[in-house]
């Protein structure tokens, strides 16, 4: 079963989206900071990260530089409830950026298209 | 071996034999450029000074003919003057600067060899390349090409850009598309001329048989870029600002440099084959550095010079395209140059297929290179057309979404590629 970590300051996003990518057929950690991630990542060694860019502390584009020089070939997708990080260039070492939505239809889909490539 | 045992003269050696040992290496290839040289070697002398100063730096310019006069260009620039104007001390180990002619074939990748090799003759830690014609250098970009190699234990840094959107069509419309879809790293710049590397991807560049082919002309950069991805280096970017250099106005100027950077993709292509074969999708690549807002030098282009020069080519060309090309593509590609009118718009998918039938047409014997690759000029001229066109309104940040679709056209036919790669009848037996 394929291993995905949600990053996200905010609990609600958290319990919604791993109750939404659980029935997706995935299994799904958390982390609610930055810091906590990286340990997660060394630790659980996730198939995907999903990421938000506004949290406090260590936000996630910063997050997302230390994923990548920690072990590149993590996919990660970025989530932002605005449309205008998606200009700055850190976002580009992302895999996608995502709109955050209540549905979440985009980020699920994006998650298949990575994990499940063949399927999606 | 065909080619030079070395491509250090014996100045150099001496020179390199002298100084010994140095812990950074930046190399500077050159041509003639004793008249632009003096700003770039101002750019790593002060950016080595600032952020490596207890670091032995050594500045190493590879020149193409006229060393004597490089030589006198970097003497007469007054470096405590210029140390004092920017507040900062003489490093503690002096930098030495080397300025030699270096031998073989004529071109940028015999440089990079010359520089590989004093990387190796000086045991460095950690190496980088700058163009020695670039008026936007500055000392940053020597802590942001050196810093990862150094210290975050990368073997390739590429440079990231903000260039304008009419600026390097090469690379957006092929170089990095191209790439990308084959061996699935977005490297945004892979044909660059910036670069950092550690002594271990020198050591395995400079021993490759390929300094008698084009890749010791022009085709360097793409050449080192695959390697590192191939050879599976930690690769990253870091931002460098604007790159101003010259302008060139696709239509007018790129031809030549199409051809050598095109040749060198599709001669990789065939060395390359079981390790881009199965490769599905693409990954970003980590990114350094820190974004200021630039304004890009803006590039003028002639839409109607390049449709012109497409239109000719279907008369010069179109035998050999209905040899080249899988029919349907081939009948599009008509129905375009007769299309001319109120609009003209060669379809992405178009020029994509395009591309990996030449690339697949390349391998055979179909047409010798060179001729094959000055009939894909004539297409790439329509593909720029069409990409001018369609970002005409639009912002330099917003024209990057139309290059990543694009790239994403490349990788959704790549199945196309492998298909068509199959059915190759011969050879050309590039290994």
């Amino acid at each position: 079963m394929k291993k995905i970590l949600v990053v996200d300051d905010e609990e609600n996003i958290r319990l919604l989206l791993k109750e939404e990518l659980e029935d997706e057929g995935y299994e799904v950690i958390t982390a609610e900071n930055a810091e906590a991630a990286l340990r997660l990542i060394e630790s659980s060694r996730p198939d995907l990260v999903t990421l938000d860019i506004k949290m406090p502390g260590e936000d996630g584009l910063m997050a997302l530089r230390e994923i990548r020089e920690r072990d590149y070939d993590l996919p990660v997708i970025l989530c932002s409830a605005y449309s205008t990080y998606q200009s700055d260039f850190s976002a580009v070492a992302a895999d996608h950026y995502v709109v955050k939505s209540s549905e979440f239809t985009e980020l699920k889909k994006k998650i298949r298209e990575i994990l499940n490539p063949d399927s999606a | 071996m065909g080619y030079a045992e070395t491509a250090l003269d014996q100045k150099a050696r001496t020179d390199l034999h002298r100084i010994g040992q140095a812990e950074i290496l930046i190399g500077i290839p050159s041509f003639q450029s004793a008249h632009s040289i003096g700003q770039v070697v101002k750019a790593c002398l002060l950016g080595l000074a600032k952020y490596f100063p207890e670091r032995k730096g050594v500045v190493f310019i590879a020149e193409g003919g006229e060393a004597d006069a490089v030589r006198k260009a970097v003497a007469a620039l007054p470096m405590t003057q210029i140390l004092e104007q920017s507040l900062l001390s003489p490093p503690e180990i002096p930098v030495e600067i080397v300025a030699a002619d270096y031998l073989g074939r004529s071109g940028k990748g015999t440089a990079i060899r010359a520089i590989l090799e004093a990387a190796g003759a000086l045991n460095v830690q950690a190496c980088a390349v700058v163009d020695s014609d670039l008026r936007s250098i500055s000392p940053e970009w020597m802590e942001l090409l050196i810093t990862p190699i150094l210290e975050k234990g990368f073997g390739f840094v590429t440079p990231y850009y903000c260039r304008h959107k009419y600026d390097g069509t090469i690379t957006n419309l092929i170089a990095y598309p191209l790439t990308r879809a084959l061996y699935g790293r977005r490297v945004r710049q892979p044909i660059g001329g910036d670069f950092g590397f550690s002594p271990h991807l020198a050591e395995v560049l400079v021993c490759r048989d390929v300094w008698d082919s084009d890749i010791a002309r022009f085709g360097i950069d793409i050449w080192m870029t695959t390697v590192a991805m191939q050879e599976k280096f930690k690769i990253c970017q870091s931002f460098l600002g604007a790159k101003i250099h010259e302008d060139k106005d696709p239509g007018k100027h790129l031809a030549p440099m199409f051809s050598q950077v095109v040749g060198t993709l599709f001669t990789l292509m065939g060395m390359y084959e079981p390790l881009w074969r199965d490769q599905k999708g693409s990954r970003p690549t980590a990114i350094f550095g820190f974004e200021t807002e630039v304004t890009p030098k803006p590039v003028t282009v002639d839409v109607n010079n390049l449709v012109h020069q497409f239109e000719s080519g279907v008369r010069e060309h179109r035998d050999l395209w209905q040899k080249i090309l899988e029919p349907t593509n081939y009948y599009k590609l008509m129905e375009v140059a007769r299309g001319r009118g109120r609009h003209f718009e060669l379809p992405t998918d178009v020029w994509v297929r395009s591309v990996y039938d030449f690339a697949v047409a390349f391998q055979g014997t179909v047409a010798p290179p060179e001729l094959l690759l000055q009939a894909l000029v004539p297409i790439y001229f329509a593909a720029v057309a069409t990409f001018v066109e369609k970002t005409r309104q639009m912002d330099s940040r917003t024209a990057e979404a139309e290059v990543n679709e694009i790239c994403e056209i490349f990788e959704e036919l790549k199945p196309y590629l492998t298909a068509r790669w199959q059915i190759i009848p011969k050879r050309r037996g590039a290994s």
